[in-house]
């Protein structure tokens, strides 16, 4: 009887493989084969399709084939013999391997044949459309249940907190704002800089045409204050905290360190949500601020190098125009955009299942629906501020 | 797969398959193993044992090449195995199976994928074999029925199984195995036992196994090796049954207490 497999082969790699396949007769439904030599992964493909075209000749029911001078010198020889015992079965052919080590006859009768016609390696194939609409409206009751849920556990977090301001974890806060606001103000002001030098450079060439150059400083204040300060700095927010937020929530809930809290009597919720809705709340306001001043110092800048305005001039015009009830305007909205950063983020981190593909989905998407809540935010601000001035 | 051994080393002429000379390694500047050295002839099964944090996964981890020696040198087959950071020789590791602790599997992957992806890597064979091959590779490991699925789908003993699966995906002549048998419930573990022991026996394969798992060690392996903490060296070399009677009072008494444990439960 020969060994289930023999890595003798590895010792004389150059040495060819070869193996030969003799039919011996038999009765009239019967055939017998002797196979000999030595099947590997090199020539297994091979062996495979002269079996298969030999017992493609003849319609038979009793299929004998001879394995025991058959040296199979790695998974491979199995593996075909597999191929061979399904196709005998998807004919309806009894396969008897003679001089098999029982091992083998054991391996290969533990396996269900039905498994390796299924394909295995290939995607299963998309159910038909009205059952992926039917799914996708069941993901959408599902992730807005969620996000109902998600949402009233906050708000029952901070009336525990109010109730009980010693169960909140206040000690990471100055931290989750170093992180959040202080590291982000670098990038923030060399954005908002370049945000308001271009309007202004922009404004320029237009306003220069109808000798209206001293609008410049009134387009730039208020386009950055009440719309491109506040917009940017959450879109640069999301981009930094929130997936950081759900890529951190999402490992933990992978370590089952979110399951560890939970079986401590600890809520995650007030634990790690609310510090980072505090931070995020508090540091946005401020990064804005940052991005308001930065983008008019830009606009003053480039007008007072491309229309010839002096600083004096430019920040007249802007005092003149600006309101603080504007700047108020926008840092109200600001605050609301890091609020919605922080629980779409966190929720996002929640909502991660399985492993690493897991968190990147996770960590992607929820930039993107921090993007998109964020434009639909801004919209309705821009109506409420129009109704309802202040 | 690719020779395994270079001209220079030939198992007729004695040539260990693995070869550790005076190996000192560790993390920062704290060697955790110092000037260790052992040779393992093909066909062994060696489990290498000792208590936590005594350096056996930095053993692992500096024998397949993830860790770099500050000292010495680990020889696979006549290959001097050097641990870079982008990937490491492949035609040696085309030779290597590894199973890490964690199983490892790749979590963007169904089971199958898993199993097929070195085979897809170092062969070119073709998709029904390397489906047939995935299907008796999971049978021979329990896992029949689970191709399709996704490794978070499975229990932390099923994905173990399936990442020794994926290990044995190629019938490497040499196996490291991090903790094959922990997390895993009695059964499963004599089961996972007797494949490792059938590998060794059809393969020839060479299987190293860090373990702390006393059954483990007396049912797969031939020969062990105790690592002490506080020397960081070898301690005990030779097989588990003689080690359990060692004259050393350290080697004796993780044995003995061992089994005690093992025996308490009525």
């Amino acid at each position: 009887m020969t060994p289930l497999n023999d890595l003798n082969h590895l010792l004389e790699p150059e040495a060819p493989l070869t193996f030969s396949l003799t039919p011996q007769g038999g009765t009239f439904d019967e055939i017998h084969v002797k196979l000999e030599g030595a099947v590997s992964s090199a020539n297994v493909d091979e062996f495979l399709t002269e079996i298969k075209t030999e017992l493609a000749k003849e319609p038979l029911k009793n299929v004998r084939l001879d394995v025991s001078d058959l040296n199979l010198l790695d998974g491979s020889g199995p593996a075909a013999l597999l191929r061979i015992k399904a196709l005998c079965a998807a004919e309806d052919n009894n396969l008897t391997l003679l001089g098999a080590h029982p091992e083998l006859i054991e391996l290969l009768d533990a396996v269900d044949l039905e498994i390796l016609d299924s394909g295995i390696l290939h995607p299963r194939p998309d159910p038909n459309l009205l059952v992926q609409i039917g799914d996708a409206v069941q993901t959408l009751r599902k992730m807005a249940s969620d996000i109902i849920v998600f949402i009233g556990a906050i708000i029952l977090g901070f009336i525990g907190v109010i109730k009980q301001p010693s169960t909140a974890r206040w000690e990471s806060i100055p931290k989750l704002i170093e992180r959040n606001g202080v590291d982000a103000a670098p990038l923030v002001c060399a954005l908002g800089f370049l945000m308001g030098a271009v309007l202004a450079f922009q404004a320029a060439i237009q306003l220069r045409k109808f000798g209206a150059n001293i609008f410049v400083a009134d387009l730039v204040s208020l386009s950055v204050t009440l719309e491109m300060g506040p917009l940017m700095t959450a879109i640069i927010v999301s981009g930094r905290s929130g997936a950081a937020f759900a890529s951190q929530i999402g490992a933990m809930h992978v370590k089952q360190e979110i399951d560890a809290l939970r079986v401590m009597g600890i809520d995650p919720v007030r634990y790690l949500v609310l510090p980072r809705i505090i931070a995020v709340g508090f540091s946005t306001p401020c990064l804005t601020l940052f991005a308001n001043c930065l983008g008019i110092i830009g606009g003053c800048l480039v007008a007072m190098i491309s229309l010839d305005l002096t600083p004096t001039v430019f920040f007249n015009q802007v005092h003149r125009v600006l309101e603080v009830t504007d700047v108020i305007k926008g840092l109200i909205k600001s605050f609301v955009f890091g609020l919605e950063i922080a629980v779409i983020g966190c929720h996002r981190g929640f909502q991660v299942r399985g492993g690493a593909e897991s968190v990147g989905s996770a960590t992607t998407s929820a930039v993107v629906t921090c993007i998109f809540v964020l434009t639909i935010t801004d919209a309705l601000f821009a109506v409420v501020y129009h109704y309802y001035r202040f | 797969m690719t020779a395994l051994y270079t001209d220079s080393c030939r198992p007729e002429d004695g040539c260990p398959i693995i070869q550790v000379n005076n190996l000192t390694v560790g993390y920062g500047d704290v060697p955790l193993l110092e000037d260790v050295s052992f040779e393992i002839p093909q066909g062994q099964i060696v489990a290498v044992l000792g208590r936590s944090g005594c350096g056996k996964t930095t053993l692992f981890k500096s024998l397949v090449g993830l860790l770099e020696p500050s000292q010495g040198e680990v020889i696979l087959a006549g290959h001097k195995v050097r641990a870079r950071e982008e990937s490491l020789d492949a035609e040696l590791m085309s030779n290597i199976g590894v199973l890490f602790q964690s199983g490892a599997l790749f979590s963007s992957m169904t089971v199958a994928e898993n199993v097929a992806f070195p085979l897809r890597q170092y062969t070119s064979l073709s998709t029904a074999a390397i489906e047939a091959l995935i299907v008796l590779k999971l049978a021979e490991v329990g896992l029949s029925g689970y191709e399709r699925y996704m490794p978070s789908d499975l229990s932390g003993g099923m994905q173990k199984r399936a990442a020794l699966a994926r290990a044995m995906a190629l019938d490497p002549p040499i196996l490291f195995l991090d903790e094959p048998s922990a997390g895993l419930d009695p059964v499963s573990s004599a089961e996972l036992d007797e494949t490792i022991r059938r590998i060794n026996t059809h393969l020839g394969s060479t299987i190293v196994l860090i373990t702390h798992e006393l059954a483990t060690i007396f049912a797969v392996a031939h020969r062990a090796l105790m690592i002490d903490k506080s020397e960081r060296k070898i301690i005990g070399d030779g097989p588990p049954w003689e080690l359990a009677e060692s004259s050393d009072e350290r080697i004796r008494e993780f044995f003995t207490r061992g089994s005690t444990i093992a025996k308490r439960n009525p």
